[in-house]
């Protein structure tokens, strides 16, 4: 069996029990559900909600640099930090944080496989205890926007017919749903996806049972049997981006396509944009 | 304010008056008295589907009491306290009520609670979508009684 073209950026649970106490390693807990850090954590793991903690309080936007200086300053990370993201959901926010903190240039990132869902399941220990670290002085690199795909450029793609996959539920992709089913239908004025986008959601990159991603030959058959192969930018993207982190990460480390981009304005930017080409 | 039922107006009312730490508190200490479904509906329960996507699975039975009122059971995973806190303050303010009382509660009764300040907006929308759902069980009920299809 072959292996990820990046290995180094996915640890297991083992990996991270034993690191529990390693001062050059920061375990941050991201999750969809913002009181299960309180309800119970690794221990020494510090938490990142990817609303309150990562979102502009204003604009639709991320937070500025000097607020993510300020926020990775107070959980004691310093540049060489290494960082492992874990949470709820497959790691759908664990992958969104690790992507945003790419973003502001932080390289040294993990994932780790399974997140909370396996460490549970390997009845491994959960504390309630919040962790605080010292005070660091981090700085931050300028955004690196060349993970980050904006609306000009996806019409650009669409146009070039370039690869764009939308990792959304099928109903969402067909344009029967806006958002997943059963939640809230809300956030587009339309459905459909973007003119040209293969359909491959975002969940058949994990094995149910225990959350963790599956095998590189399964991921490479799955992607390149849906045509996305790995030469040229592709652009992944859902309804705020989240679930699209998730693919982006697969496709970036696991698979080790050159260049990959998340839109993070998704559907609900794309569903609202006058004038944005839409395919049913 | 229209009228809530007394339990529900109560914790509405002590929300209120929170910090945002204490907020979050409570919420957890709702999701953790979470309490468990009976024997007799743990059948029903696993019969259900398996919901697709990762939304949070939400198991409600509405059973009538013999004075009429309504009393919710609810089975929500424990990996989802947020739903299971808000979920659990709705039963805890509604158990017991008529089901013509459950259906007068509006839509929007949380929002003086103030929670978007402790976990967000985004994540209310399960306050709405539970409420929503033990609404139409109990016009499930009224339709049982009186033989009439009844109106929101």
């Amino acid at each position: 069996m072959s292996s990820y073209v990046h290995p180094e950026y996915l640890v297991e649970t083992e990996w991270v029990s034993q690191r529990l106490n390693d001062p050059n390693v920061r375990i941050i807990e991201s999750d969809e559900d913002p009181l299960l850090y309180a309800v119970g954590h690794v221990p020494g793991a510090v938490q990142v909600d990817w609303f309150s903690t990562l979102q502009h309080p204003l604009r639709r936007d991320f937070l500025t640099k000097e607020k993510f200086e300020e926020t990775c300053s107070n959980l004691g990370i310093t540049s060489d930090t290494t960082l492992v993201f874990y949470g709820d959901k497959s790691n759908w926010f664990a992958c969104y944080a690790l992507w945003l903190f790419q973003y502001y240039g932080h390289q040294n990132v993990r994932i780790m496989n399974g997140g909370r869902l396996k460490w549970e399941k390997e009845s491994r220990s959960l504390v309630k205890e919040v962790a605080s670290y010292a005070k660091t002085n981090y700085q931050a690199k300028e955004a690196d926007k060349s993970i980050r795909a904006f609306r000009d450029e996806v019409l650009k793609q669409s146009n070039d017919k370039k690869p764009l996959v939308d990792v959304r539920s099928p109903k969402e992709y067909s344009g029967e749903l806006i958002s997943m089913p059963n939640y809230p239908q809300e956030g587009a004025t339309r459905g459909g996806h973007i003119p040209g986008a293969v359909s491959i959601p975002w969940a058949q990159a994990v094995n149910e049972a225990d959350s963790t991603f599956k095998s590189p030959d399964e991921l490479r058959a799955l992607y390149e049997g849906k045509g996305v192969k790995p030469n040229g930018q592709i652009i992944a993207y859902c309804r705020i981006g989240e679930r699209s982190s998730l693919t982006w990460f697969v496709l970036k480390y696991l698979l080790g396509y050159p260049s990959v981009k998340n839109y993070d304005g998704s559907w609900t930017e794309w569903g609202n944009l006058v004038d944005a080409p839409i395919e049913k | 304010m229209s009228n809530l039922p007394p339990k529900l107006q109560e914790i509405v009312d002590d929300f209120a008056g929170m910090t945002r730490e204490e907020k979050l508190e409570t919420l957890i200490a709702y999701a953790e008295s979470f309490p468990v479904l009976p024997e007799w509906l743990r059948e029903k329960r696993d019969s259900m589907e398996p919901v697709p996507e990762c939304m949070t699975p939400v198991f409600l039975f509405a059973e009538r009491l013999a004075d009429g009122g309504v009393h919710f059971h609810l089975d929500i995973p424990p990996q989802s306290p947020t739903v299971r806190g808000l979920a659990s303050i709705l039963a805890n303010g509604l158990n017991g009520r008529a089901p013509e009382e459950i259906i007068g509660v509006p839509g929007d009764f949380f929002l003086p609670m103030n929670l978007q300040e402790a976990i967000s907006q985004q994540r209310l929308n399960g306050f709405a979508g539970v409420l929503a759902h033990m609404k139409q069980e109990a016009v499930k009920l009224i339709g049982q009684n009186h033989k009439s299809a009844p109106i929101f």
